[in-house]
């Protein structure tokens, strides 16, 4: 991995093992079809709660690439798989 | 003043006991609708209170007041636009910091309000201890604490609602602020605003506008489209301040705010052990053990709700048959007898025999499954498998459902989020083949060609469903599905809030189809008295004979069909005089015939629950795509079939 200054590794949420931790740093837009409407989904992920510097911990994944079980101000959250792609966390790796 | 009447609106998250308390408010005096032109569901009741007459609206359980969902505007709209006397915001204890993010929106539409700090027991259980005190200080707001599930402090939320009603003016409370470069651009648009007439709180409209708010952007440009673009010009501003786009920076900000009350007013103990509910939640979700574990409920889920239907349906029908020799003898078996009893009263009888005894037991269940929490564990464990057919894991319970009927399966659509989520769940519900349908291809293709050939049918229709959902999901305008679902803890089911959820959905749903489907046969049975159906017959045969390969009279019993699936079999044994239907029909015939009666249309209460659901034109279109693709697709069988056999 590439250190860049202090700046922590930043890997998609996906990357992260079950029961571990990090900070949302960013959501990367997704393939927008034209209309701009995924906008609306990131807006949503806000709503829940996923804003940029917030803890979000992985609890397990569904089998079969199946969403993600997460953890984030104090509540559980089931995940698509596709959304955790584009959502990149701080680790607390070295 | 002069008329004592009051209207108090629910709001809060999903998941917080909402639809319990409302239960306990307005007890049997409800009435279930839409709201207008949306398939958003509106439960409105009332009460009477200490001299009032007290109107309750249950609005739809939402995280936000964005535009993300029909929910959500739906909501902004009503409160803004019909001013409800208070806002009663139910807020769970246990997860307080992202319910608070709603209610600070709430405060900011500048609404009189109050809170129900609800599920108290439950906070406590996870080591969660609310200091109402500090909580109405910090936010302006009284709180009043309850267990709605055991009626705990409805009395005093009631109470508390009524004062603030009646002093309009008294709640005061604290405004939410956001960070200083935020705070300046919205006090320059609040200018703006405040200088014109707008339904909004300015203040609102301000962040709003900032937030890029595309509804409100639109309306607040009929009146002064420069406004809009001031605001987006400053839009720009906070995000180039902070790197993320402004909206981002607002959520965050009052993300913080909210997180800071949480803290405030919370005391964390230490949580009463793992508790049971979490051991619940480990097991069903478990990668290995969650599956027998849903393949067993959803086993007994279907398993009693057939028992119990197919037993009390026909108990239903022999009862309501057994009046047929009295009702002989009073109107006699003439034109005008027959037309009532086969005409109006045998449809009664068959939307009785559906509504009752399937569609009763599916709602409670249903209700009492997502009371306790289990279909959002089943979501997550199918939601790969429905992506498949471009749906998300909800869908998998009504599609499941479609194999028994339809027609609950259609209205458990409901579960879903978007409107566009919603049509396709119901358009690949209506392909799945339910238990009528299973008895044309076991009597038919299965007794009279063999049980492999029934099974291919079912294998073919998955294809099918696979093939369509897929397509009206690359047709379909909007937004792909994703999964974003809160699975909140397990808790025991409030069983008197699904009861009364289920009879008055069921009454709703009655008063709707019921008409439907007399009138629909009753115009089959007056096609029949008037000896119409040969001329029909002999209509259709240019389908049913030269494109279909099938007997005139299959055309009768297809149009029969309509009112119960199971009648093109019935209908088919009546006509040709006989039930070995090998005598009559060659094998490709038979496959041809179950093929269409799969598919060509949704049978009458079908159609109903899609027009309740999702209104007329859209009933229609999957009505009038199902006889084309029906029809369609028999013709290529048969051609394919008579290369091959």
């Amino acid at each position: 991995m590439y250190k860049l200054g202090a700046r922590k590794p930043e890997v998609p949420l996906t990357a992260l093992s079950n029961g571990e931790s990090g900070i949302i740093a960013s959501i990367k837009h997704g393939h927008d079809m034209g209309g701009g409407r995924s906008h609306g989904f990131e807006k949503r992920l806000m709503d829940m709660g996923l804003t940029p510097g917030t803890r979000i911990t992985v609890v397990k994944s569904a089998p079969f690439h199946g969403p993600l079980e997460i953890l984030v101000r104090g509540s559980r959250l089931a995940l698509g798989r596709g959304m955790a792609e584009r959502i990149f966390v701080e680790t607390e790796r070295q | 003043m002069t008329e004592k009447k009051l209207v108090f609106a629910l709001a809060g998250n999903a998941n917080v006991g909402k639809s319990v308390i409302f239960n306990y408010l307005t007890g049997l005096h409800q009435h279930i609708g839409n709201w207008p032109g949306k398939t958003v569901e509106r439960a409105e009741g009332t009460l009477h209170f200490k001299g009032y007459t007290i109107d309750i609206i249950d609005l739809p359980g939402i995280y936000s007041l964005s535009t993300y969902s029909i929910e959500e505007s739906v909501s902004r709209k009503y409160i803004v636009v019909e001013r409800p006397d208070v806002v009663i915001n139910v807020v769970d204890a246990s997860v307080l910091e992202r319910n608070l993010f709603f209610t600070l929106q709430l405060m900011e539409l500048e609404t009189p309000m109050i809170i129900a700090l609800n599920q108290i027991d439950l906070a406590k259980k996870k080591g969660i201890e609310v200091d109402i005190e500090k909580l109405e200080i910090c936010l302006g707001i009284p709180v009043v604490p309850t267990v709605a599930i055991k009626a705990v402090g409805i009395f005093e939320l009631l109470e508390k609602a009524v004062e603030v009603a009646e002093k309009r003016s008294a709640v005061k409370y604290v405004e939410v602020r956001y960070g200083k470069e935020v705070e300046e651009r919205v006090a320059k648009v609040e200018k703006m605003i405040k200088r014109v007439q707008f339904s909004y709180p300015p203040r609102y409209t301000a962040i709003k506008l900032l937030e890029g708010d595309e509804e409100i952007a639109k309306e607040v440009s009929q009146i002064d489209p420069q406004i809009v673009s001031a605001a987006k010009g400053l839009e720009s501003e906070i995000a180039n301040l902070h790197g993320h786009s402004c909206s981002t920076v607002i959520t965050s900000e009052r993300y913080e705010v909210a997180g800071c009350i949480a803290k405030e007013a919370q005391k964390l103990v230490s949580p009463i052990k793992s508790t049971i509910e979490e051991r619940l939640h480990n097991l069903t979700t478990h990668k290995i053990m969650g599956y027998p574990i849903m393949a067993f409920s959803l086993f007994l889920m279907f398993y009693s709700i057939f028992a119990f239907g197919n037993y009390t349906s026909e108990l239903l029908s022999d009862f309501l048959y057994g009046w047929e020799p009295i009702f002989a003898t009073l109107f006699g078996t003439g034109l005008v007898g027959k037309l009532i009893w086969s005409g109006i009263l045998e449809g009664v009888i068959a939307g009785v025999t559906i509504a009752l005894p399937y569609i009763m037991p599916f709602y409670i269940i249903l209700y009492f499954l997502e009371d306790l929490g289990y279909l959002s564990r089943v979501a997550f464990l199918m939601d790969n498998f429905m992506h498949k057919i471009g749906l998300h894991g909800k869908a998998f319970i009504p599609v499941m459902l479609g194999y028994g009927c339809n027609v609950p399966a259609c209205l458990g659509c409901k579960i879903m989020e978007t409107e566009r989520e919603r049509f396709l769940a119901a358009f690949v519900t209506t392909l799945v083949p339910c238990a009528a349908r299973t008895v044309i291809i076991l009597g038919l293709v299965g007794k009279f060609m063999g049980v492999k050939w029934a099974l291919m049918f079912y294998v073919l229709d998955l294809l099918i469903i696979f093939v369509l959902g897929r397509l009206t999901f690359k047709i379909l305008p909007g937004e792909p599905t994703a999964l974003i679902m809160e699975m909140a803890d397990y808790k025991v089911p409030h069983l008197k809030t699904i009861l009364k959820q289920t009879w008055f959905r069921l009454a709703e749903f009655i008063k709707m189809a019921l008409p439907l489907i007399i009138v629909g046969s009753f115009t089959i049975k007056l096609a029949e008295v008037l000896g119409l159906l040969e001329p029909v017959a002999t209509l259709l045969s240019p389908v049913t004979v030269t494109w279909l390969g099938l007997p005139a009279i299959t055309g009768i019993t297809l149009i029969f069909g309509i009112i119960r699936k199971e009648l093109t079999l019935i209908m088919l044994a009546t006509l040709f005089g006989t039930t070995n239907f090998a005598l009559v029909l060659t094998p490709i015939q038979m496959i041809v015939f179950t093929l269409v009666t799969m598919f060509y249309i949704p049978c009458i209460a079908t159609i109903a629950a899609l027009v309740k659901e999702f209104g007329w034109e859209k009933a229609l279109s999957i009505t009038v795509f199902e006889i084309v693709f029906a029809i369609g697709l028999g013709g290529v069988a048969l051609r394919l079939l008579q290369l091959v056999i």
